[in-house]
């Protein structure tokens, strides 16, 4: 069952980046040529690098979000490898792999949660729909357009928050099931939902450095 | 031509078809007769215990039902529990139970288990045996044993039945078995209440080849005499004449006097509901060596402390069909409770009050159900640095007097191996390592009669000391080479010594050599008991219990056992049965000192993303409250 449901959900979820990007290029002319398709990979590749103009503080920011995207990269084969493709549960040198990355993972989150949080909140411009709407429903004052010092869109506040929010559920899943309180019925029910939470994360991580690649691209 | 072709189908059809019914009705009818329930054979729904107050009979000389016997009998013979009892009872149904039916072929032999074996420490023998096609297990005929002559050594222990009723092909046997009978199924042997019923006697009357007369000399009315083993070929048992030698006392039967009434009609104290100690003269264990407990420091299986009978769980209507209670019995068993009768089945429904399991097992992750039997944790002794020796009753017939009580007596049945079963699941078990002199022919080790061994390697051996703890004689190289080419004269195909795992053999330079071969493989079986509590189960201190770098369930020593000097110092890695990589299970395990940082670590990372959440959650909260409020 979480096999099949797995593998829909990342098919559709690539499926829906890859007509994301024939609908809505991110740059106005885009080529298909190989040495095109060279070039933007390369530019892709260059994004892991550290900017010269980063703050300490930046490039920290940069550091654990790029450790952060190795242990994701490492979990999610580790975990979704054996059960999609193997048809197996995870366990021997996967599992002991998923549970060496993991604590890395979860220490970079918990970095890019403090660091990223603030930037990440979502502000009047990030849905002036709604705020028409209230203007009509209540009798709010028009106080004035907040500047916008943000760089993040839409998309990328709300896949972080689709990052993060889960992340709790995630971890206390499988750090509670260590311990003595909960019998095999609960086992398996934090089992379940570690399994559940852990494919909502992933595919809101894919969806997130989709968003940032392609507004970099933009840049 | 079509309305003929039609017609000419029609009749064809019929032709087939028509017989049918009949054949059907012939062969409901066949099933209405061998179906005919008996008086026992079906309840009438009562829970009271029947009152066995009947008539007792013999077996005539033609193998037939005899004339009723009285206490004022001038020949007193032995009554027949088939002709006693088959007046209410299928004697034929009844044999077809699990403890009966190993002879039969037809019977799946379901899950292995305890093998009858075979020993001699003056020739470095012990070999497995089972009528029942169990992996590396040999027919009893292969070592040369014939049904009479395997009654006569495992008898003891059985409630009759199975082999003791072949009939026997070898002409020589054909005499003594008219002169001893055919060992019966013993039903007093589980169902007799009394408690003067005393198997060690039956024993004693089997060893005699008193086969006829032991059901009736183990129970509280009668008592035996004599030995059949003692009579000539001649000897009539049915009309006794009087022996030459008057040292010799033929076998016979007598009666306590009060055990007839009036119309020569006697109480059998039967019950339906089996006492624990009538199981336990056949499935006693006793650890033994150092480290060991005495029995009445060892606590009982936790079912039985708790309340239990053997035959709570292990129950069987009429076809004595028992269920055995291990994992998946059900796809091979008749048994309408071979399903719930395995751990699972009761402690997943409560059947009997058990604990149910979705309750139990706090912290355990529920891969270990996959990976370990119910029995891996809760089973047997708690495992030690090293297997310890064992003693069964059917191996070391525990219960009979004057047996040999050193620890060192053969066979060596080593314990608790944890060992992977056919469903891949970690299970504990009993196991020995086969040692035993055989041939080779295509590939395939079959043992050599043993009689032929004792005489040959006998003549070796005979400056060799026989321990009297009953241990193995001590082999060196240079008897087995001896004794190999002694046995290679008298056999067919490859002479080969089956011991420590290992198949010694003799090179075209006359040089020992030992190679793996299967046939040399311990022989395992897996244990269901004694059960221990909860409480004592492995890993209910730490997980450490097994995922420690040291934990006896996968670095445990497995003990090599051999008659051969030079190999019983050595030992294998519980592992190595496991079928997993030791590294591995090394590494896993030692990845459990790091556990307890995981969890800080983790804990508060999780604090610091819930303080995140919630410390924005709390500013949108805000910002609505200021919305709705129309202040912003």
């Amino acid at each position: 069952m979480f096999r099949t449901i797995s593998i829909i959900a990342f098919l559709a979820t690539f499926l829906g980046i890859g007509l994301c990007c024939l609908a809505f290029p991110c740059c106005k002319e885009c080529r298909w040529a190989p040495l095109a398709i060279l070039r933007r990979a390369i530019r892709i590749f260059t994004m892991l690098f550290l900017e010269q103009k980063l703050s300490p503080v930046g490039a920290l920011r940069k550091l654990v979000y790029l450790l952060a995207l190795l242990c994701f990269l490492v979990l999610a084969i580790t975990s979704f490898y054996p059960v999609l493709v193997l048809k197996e549960p995870i366990h021997g040198y996967w599992l002991m792999l998923h549970a060496t990355f993991a604590p890395v993972f979860a220490i970079c989150l918990a970095g890019l949660a403090v660091m990223w949080a603030g930037n990440c909140c979502f502000n009047k411009s990030d849905w002036p729909w709604l705020t028409h709407i209230l203007e009509r429903l209540t009798p709010t004052k028009r106080v004035g357009e907040e500047p916008s010092n943000e760089r993040l869109g839409l998309g990328q506040k709300i896949t972080f928050w689709l990052i993060v929010v889960p992340a709790l559920p995630l971890i206390l899943s499988i750090i509670l099931s260590m311990f003595d309180f909960f019998g095999t019925y609960w086992q398996e029910l934090l089992l379940d939902i570690h399994r559940y939470t852990a494919l909502v994360f992933a595919i809101a991580v894919i969806l997130h450095t989709y968003l940032m690649i392609r507004a970099k691209m933009r840049e | 031509m079509k309305k003929g072709l039609i017609v000419t189908v029609i009749l064809i059809w019929l032709a087939f078809v028509l017989p049918a019914p009949t054949v059907c009705s012939a062969n409901k009818a066949a099933g209405a007769d061998t179906d005919e329930k008996l008086l026992g054979d079906e309840s009438d729904g009562s829970r009271a215990v029947p009152i066995h107050l009947i008539p007792m009979y013999p077996e005539n000389e033609d193998g037939e039902k005899g004339f009723k016997i009285a206490g004022d009998d001038e020949i007193l013979l032995p009554f027949s529990i088939r002709w006693t009892c088959e007046a209410c009872h299928s004697y034929a149904t009844i044999s077809n139970g699990w403890h009966f039916n190993a002879v039969d072929s037809n019977v799946a032999p379901g899950r292995p288990g305890q093998p009858w074996i075979l020993v001699d420490a003056s020739t470095g023998t012990q070999i497995p045996l089972s009528y029942r096609p169990w992996p590396q297990t040999f027919k009893p005929e292969q070592v040369g044993l014939t049904p009479r002559q395997f009654t006569k050594l495992f008898g003891r222990h059985t409630p009759g039945g199975g082999a003791g009723e072949l009939e026997s092909q070898d002409p020589d046997e054909f005499m003594r078995e008219f002169i001893s009978g055919k060992l019966e199924i013993n039903c007093l042997a589980c169902h007799n209440a009394a408690p003067e019923q005393n198997q060690t006697e039956y024993a004693i009357q089997i060893a005699r080849e008193n086969f006829r007369w032991a059901a009736a000399a183990s129970c509280e009315f009668a008592s035996a005499s004599g030995s059949a083993i003692d009579m000539p070929d001649t000897y009539d048992p049915f009309m006794p004449m009087p022996l030459d030698d008057p040292k010799k006392v033929p076998p016979g039967v007598s009666y306590r006097e009060d055990a007839f009434d009036k119309d020569n009609w006697v109480f059998f104290d039967i019950t339906r509901k089996v006492a624990n100690e009538r199981c336990y003269f056949c499935h006693s264990n006793l650890d033994v060596g150092s480290n060991s407990p005495e029995r009445w420091a060892v606590d009982e299986d936790v079912h039985l402390t708790a309340g239990l009978r053997c035959v709570d769980c292990h129950r069987n209507d009429i076809n004595h069909n028992i269920t055995r209670g291990y994992e998946g019995e059900e796809f091979i068993s008749a048994n309408l409770l071979a399903a719930t009768s395995s751990c699972e089945g009761c402690h997943t429904t409560g059947r009997l009050g058990a604990p149910l399991l979705k309750h139990a097992h706090a912290g355990i992750p529920p891969v270990h159900f996959d990976k370990l039997s119910c029995t891996a944790c809760h089973s047997g002794r708690w495992p030690g640095e090293k297997t310890i020796l064992t003693k069964t009753s059917r191996a070391h017939s525990l219960g009979i007097a004057g047996i040999n009580k050193s620890p060192e007596a053969l066979p060596h049945i080593l314990y608790p191996v944890f060992a992977k079963q056919s469903n891949g699941k970690i299970t504990p078990y009993k196991m020995f390592w086969p040692a035993f002199w055989g041939t080779v022919k295509e590939g395939k080790v079959t043992p050599i009669n043993l009689e032929v061994v004792k005489k040959t390697i006998g003549k070796i051996l005979t400056k060799e000391k026989l321990p009297r703890t009953g241990d193995w004689r001590i082999l060196t190289a240079e008897h087995i080479i001896e004794g190999l080419n002694s046995l290679q004269k008298k056999i067919e195909g490859k002479a080969v010594y089956i011991s420590a795992g290992k198949l010694y053999k003799i090179d075209n330079a006359g040089k020992l050599i030992a190679a793996e071969h299967d046939a040399a493989k311990p022989y395992l079986w897996p244990i269901a008991h004694d059960v221990r509590p909860a409480a004592q189960s492995l890993g209910i201190r730490e997980c450490e219990d097994c995922h420690s770098t040291d934990a006896p369930f996968f670095f445990g020593a497995v003990a090599v056992d051999s008659p051969i000097a030079a190999e019983r110092d050595l030992s294998y890695e519980m592992t190595e049965f496991q079928n997993i990589d030791s590294f591995y299970t090394w590494a896993f395990a030692f990845s459990f000192v790091f556990r307890p940082w995981l969890k800080v670590i983790a804990l508060g990372c999780c604090g610091i993303i819930g303080g995140v959440i919630l410390l924005y959650a709390l500013r949108a909260l805000a910002c609505i409250v200021k919305v709705l409020a129309g202040k912003s």
